[in-house]
Order: structure tokens, then sequence, then C-alpha cells
């Protein structure tokens, strides 16, 4: 079977689950709207200070909830024993990887762009062209999150700590993601010199490219028994 | 060692500016090169258990990861001692060889828990190979985000260039060799250690198996 199609119909697949029943997508978008409101509780809403860690703000109100659909991803392969029908399938098991991380990717997009709007109305920002710009760091964003997280869910998907234990294993990794991001995002909102914009999101292609390499190659260990 | 400590202590004459705190570095740049050393360890293991499946790279991985996570704690702790006289801050934040081997320091940490929430047995250690694969691969990105991140946003601290006299090479020199030597015994010895374990888990097993078949009869 044609490995792109079968990479289409295993995000399909997912994202139809997703949509029959639109718990998780709820669940997520209220976890990081929870974030949000607790950390306009945490800092003073007037003060200048708060309005410079707006960005930073944000982008723990992305990461997190990201993590719960890492884990859910895999959680139902898990209870209905489905992995064992995917990995039975004659295509390489790296595009099985990428059907599973595409469907993480457009999931985590669509929360994301939720929160965002949430985000701009909580903490006072227009809406103008700057909403593009972000929109394209958590694009790109999203992208190396889930092609390391998807690599690493699997291999937490058996281990009973695994809520805790993706996390720990996930952001250190993934902590050249989150600098560019956020320094993108404060390009934007505090208007400072844009000329760095470019450079961030250049740097996020590239460790993008290198993340979905490297699962690539690395996925077929991780499912392999 | 102990040359290398008579070589910290005596021979290397007091610094000018820093004081006798500056002894530390001796130290401090051993365990650093080592700890990186370490990780290279934890990725050749790592590569080696993914083609081979011999349970011996697994055993390298693993030493490594233990005599390195605690070289790069050593790392975290001499830095901010000696940090404090001279830069008057225990944590100068943005200078990408303190983040990277915190960063480093944190996935040393990761890969540990990993290990323990695993059974043993092949997955365990594929799972662990593959995570100290992509651990390896990432932090040299870690370091080019961190200093990239540095000249957006300049920090105040500038790190002390001072030029080192003939004794003070010679000590540093001494000093990294020991402690490279340090690493390599450590890591055999834990290496040795695994494999104690591994065989006797092996006669465990293989006592019971033999039990049962006693009792089977």
């Amino acid at each position: 079977m044609n490995p792109v199609a079968l990479t289409w119909i295993l995000a399909g697949k997912d994202l139809k689950i997703e949509y029959r029943s639109r718990q998780a997508f709820l669940t997520t978008v209220f976890f990081a709207l929870l974030i949000l409101v607790i950390f306009n509780f945490a800092f003073d809403p007037g003060s200048p200070a708060t309005r410079e860690a707006a960005p930073g703000i944000l982008w723990v109100a992305l990461l997190f909830p990201g993590i719960i659909r890492l884990n859910r991803s895999f959680q139902l392969e898990m209870e209905e024993g489905t992995l064992y029908g995917l990995i039975l399938s004659p295509a390489d098991r790296g595009f099985l990887y990428l059907g599973k991380l595409l469907a993480n990717w457009l999931f985590l997009m669509a929360v994301d762009l939720v929160v965002l709007l949430a985000f701009m109305i909580f903490y006072n920002f227009s809406f103008s062209i700057q909403f593009l710009w972000i929109a394209v760091l958590i694009v790109l964003s999203a992208l190396g999150f889930s092609a390391v997280g998807t690599l690493l869910g699997a291999m937490v998907s058996t281990i009973r700590t695994r809520e805790v234990l993706l996390p720990i294993l996930l952001f250190p990794i993934i902590l050249p993601i989150i600098l560019p991001a956020v320094n993108g995002t404060q390009e934007i909102l505090l208007a400072q010199e844009i000329q760095s914009l470019n450079r961030s999101v250049e740097l996020l292609i590239a460790f993008d490219v290198i993340y979905l390499a490297a699962g690539f190659v690395l996925f077929d260990y991780v499912v392999a028994d | 060692m102990v040359v290398a400590l008579y070589g910290a202590f005596l021979y290397a004459p007091t610094e000018r500016e820093m004081g006798e705190v500056q002894r530390i570095f001796y130290f401090h740049v051993g365990a650093a090169w080592n700890c990186f050393l370490a990780f290279f360890g934890v990725f050749l293991g790592g590569v080696g258990y993914l083609i081979t499946r011999k349970r011996i790279w697994d055993h390298l991985a693993a030493s490594c990861v233990e005599v390195g996570v605690v070289f790069t704690t050593i790392v975290l702790t001499t830095g901010p001692i000696w940090a404090r006289p001279i830069w008057n801050t225990w944590w100068p934040w943005g200078d990408p060889r303190v983040m990277t081997t915190m960063v480093l320091w944190l996935i040393y940490v990761a890969y540990l828990m990993l290990r323990s929430s695993l059974p043993e047995g092949e997955t365990k250690y594929k799972y662990c190979a593959v995570f100290g694969i992509i651990g390896f691969l990432d932090v040299p990105i870690v370091w080019f985000s961190i200093r990239w991140w540095r000249t957006i946003h300049p920090v105040v601290i500038t790190s002390s260039g001072a030029e080192l006299e003939l004794e003070m090479i010679h000590a540093l020199i001494v000093s990294v060799i020991a402690m490279t030597v340090l690493l390599v015994t450590l890591v055999m010895l834990r290496m040795a250690m695994s494999l104690n374990f591994s065989v006797a888990e092996e006669m465990t097993l293989n006592v019971r198996h033999s039990d049962r078949r006693v009792e089977g009869v």
C-alpha cells in the first residue's frame, strides 16, 4: 500500500476519533485556558512586568496541554491493542510515525489557535497582522513538539507513570524549539526590532527537520517487538 | 589523581585576581569535559545496542549515564561556588555553557528515570538506547539555540578570559587527564558491576528453572 496514503489514513483515523467525541479537544483547551487564568492571578495584572512575561505565559499554556494530547494519542492504542494491527501493515514503520505525528500536529494546532485567541483577549493584545505571525510560530513549533513527542509518547505508553515521565523526558529535548518560539512571540507582541523574527522562524524550521529525521529513523526501534 | 590534586593545590601559584577560589577551575574543567565525553559514551552504547543487540552496549550506556550524571553534578555545583565570589551571582542565566550543562543534567536524570521505570528486558535496552541517541543529538542543537538566544538578549556577565601562567597550564592539563582517567575507571568498574549483576540474574533464573523441572517430574 502506498505509504503516503497510509500516513493520511492513519492521521485521518486518529482525527476522526477525536472529532466524534470532542471531549479530548475540549479538555485540552480547557486546561490551557485554566493555565492562562491562573497566571493572571499569579501576577499583578496591571504591571508592565506581567505584560513582558506574557509571551512566556502563552507558551507555558501551549506546551503543557500538548503533553495531554501526546499521552492520549497512544493511550487508545494501548487500551484497544490496535498497535499490533498497525505494526502488521507492510509499510515502513517510519510512515506509521508520520501518520501519528500528523494527527498530533493538526490536533495541537487546533487547540493552540483557540488558546491564542483567548490569550490575545485576556492579555489585551490587539488583533492585527501579529496574529498571523504568531500562528506561523505555533505551526512550526507544534511540528517539532509533535515530532519528538510522538516518538517519546510511544516509548512511555507502556509505563504506569507516563503522565509524569513524558514531560521529564520531553522538555529538556525540545528546549531548542521553545527558545525561538518564545523569542519570536516576544518580538511580535512587544514590538522590538522585528529582524530576529526571521531568524526564529529559520531556526524552528531547521530544528523541526532534525527532529523529524531522527524520529522517522528511530520510531522503528520503539515500536518493533 | 593524586598528582592532579598536588598540582591543583600546591603546584599552581595563587591566581592574581581571583584568589584561592580559582583552584576549583582545575576540577571544574576536567569534570565538564568528561560529562560530555560520558554522554558520547551513552550515544555509542545506544547506537551499538540498536545495531548489534548485544547487552554489553547497554551496559556501557547505563554505566556512562550513572557516572556522567555524577560528573555533571560536580560541574553544576563547583560552577556556582566559583561564580558567586567572582561574578556575584550563583547562576548566570543565558550563558550557553551553563545552560547546556543544565540541560545535559536534565537529560541524564530523565534517562535514569526512564531506565528505572521500565521492566528488565529487551524493551528497556531499546528504549534507553533511543533516548540516549536523541539526547546526544540534541545537545549541540541546545548549545546553538542558547547561543543564538543570547545574542538577542545580551547578558551583562562576561566570562573571565584569564591568561594562564605556565605552571597553571601544567596543572590544568594534568587534572584534565586525571579526570578523564577517573571517568574511564569508574565506567569500567560500573560496567563490571552490571555484568556481575546480569550473570547473577541468569544464574538465579537457571536455578529457578531447574527447580521447576525437578518438581515437574
